[in-house]
């Protein structure tokens, strides 16, 4: 068995599940062990973007003992188009 | 290093009672440095700031010296916050994560960072790194100040131990592929000659 934890974050609330998976299991696999996706019905609109300890990886990838399986949200704004707001502003 | 948990060195003591913020106000490159200062004698017990009164009082117990006002020279005592991501400026960057040192911001590059309010220890290192200044410091939930500062010192210990070892880990996997590439190269201009 491999320990990870699969955590989901908003700014107002955060979420850590730890779980114990079967070797060689899955990021998809422990994201759905978790039902993060069922307290959370918003995750699943649009495919999911997971990754460990801030790197993004694909769903298929096998977890490690110790990982945190992250699932991320996209940016609010688009940084280059921000940006050039910005530099219009000054 | 493991701590055993029959005989833990005077040093891991010391460690045990600062609030594990890794933050370096103390002048010391984190908790552990400091307490090992203390233990030497290299360092006086009112360094910590976020320690405070109470930390300055639990290390004289420990040491059985008498306890003293923090120095103001490393800063002064404040109430318990948290640090907040301002969603809207947020641009992925992924700078306040690699300064983290207890893994309290969630997200990856080019997506949304957040803080994971239950594992902040308030330190305040995401602040400056980041390059769009969306990062501010807000008063702890009760949700984090109703915890002891054992319960929050030791969960930040086991966060930052756990991201040293896996930083080790990353630092030797890289050395070896660099090693291998060199290796791999030599062969070829071995096989030119």
């Amino acid at each position: 068995m491999v320990n990870v934890e699969v955590a989901y974050a908003k700014s107002e609330e955060q979420a850590i599940v730890a779980l114990a998976m079967e070797d060689g299991a899955t990021v998809e696999a422990a994201i759905n062990a978790s039902r993060l996706l069922e307290r959370f019905p918003e995750i699943g609109l649009s495919g999911i973007n997971a990754g460990i300890f801030g790197v993004a990886c694909k769903l298929d990838q096998p977890v490690s003992e110790g990982d945190r399986i992250e699932i991320y949200r996209p940016l609010v704004h688009d940084p280059k188009e921000a940006r050039r707001q910005r530099a219009l502003k000054t | 290093m493991p701590v055993s948990l029959e005989n833990p060195t005077l040093i891991d003591q010391i460690n045990a009672l600062l609030p594990q913020t890794q933050c370096g106000q103390c002048s010391f490159q984190g908790c552990r440095p400091y307490a090992e200062a203390i233990a030497s004698g290299a360092a006086d017990i009112n360094q910590c700031p976020p320690g405070g009164d109470e930390g300055i009082r639990d290390l004289a117990d420990l040491l059985g010296v008498p306890p003293k006002p923090l120095n103001a020279k490393f800063g002064i005592h404040k109430p318990a916050s948290v640090a907040f991501i301002i969603e809207e400026d947020c641009i992925g960057c992924t700078k306040c994560i690699a300064a983290c040192p207890v893994d309290a911001i969630l997200g990856a590059s080019k997506f949304m960072h957040t803080v994971i309010v239950s594992e902040c220890t308030g330190c305040e290192l995401c602040v400056a790194p980041c390059p769009v200044d969306c990062i501010v410091m807000q008063p702890a939930p009760p949700s984090n100040t109703a915890r002891s500062r054992a319960q929050k010192s030791a969960q930040a210990k086991r966060r930052y131990d756990a991201r040293c070892l896996r930083k080790e880990m990353e630092e030797a996997e890289k050395a070896e592929r660099a090693k291998k590439k060199k290796l791999a190269l030599l062969k070829m201009q071995a096989a030119k000659k």
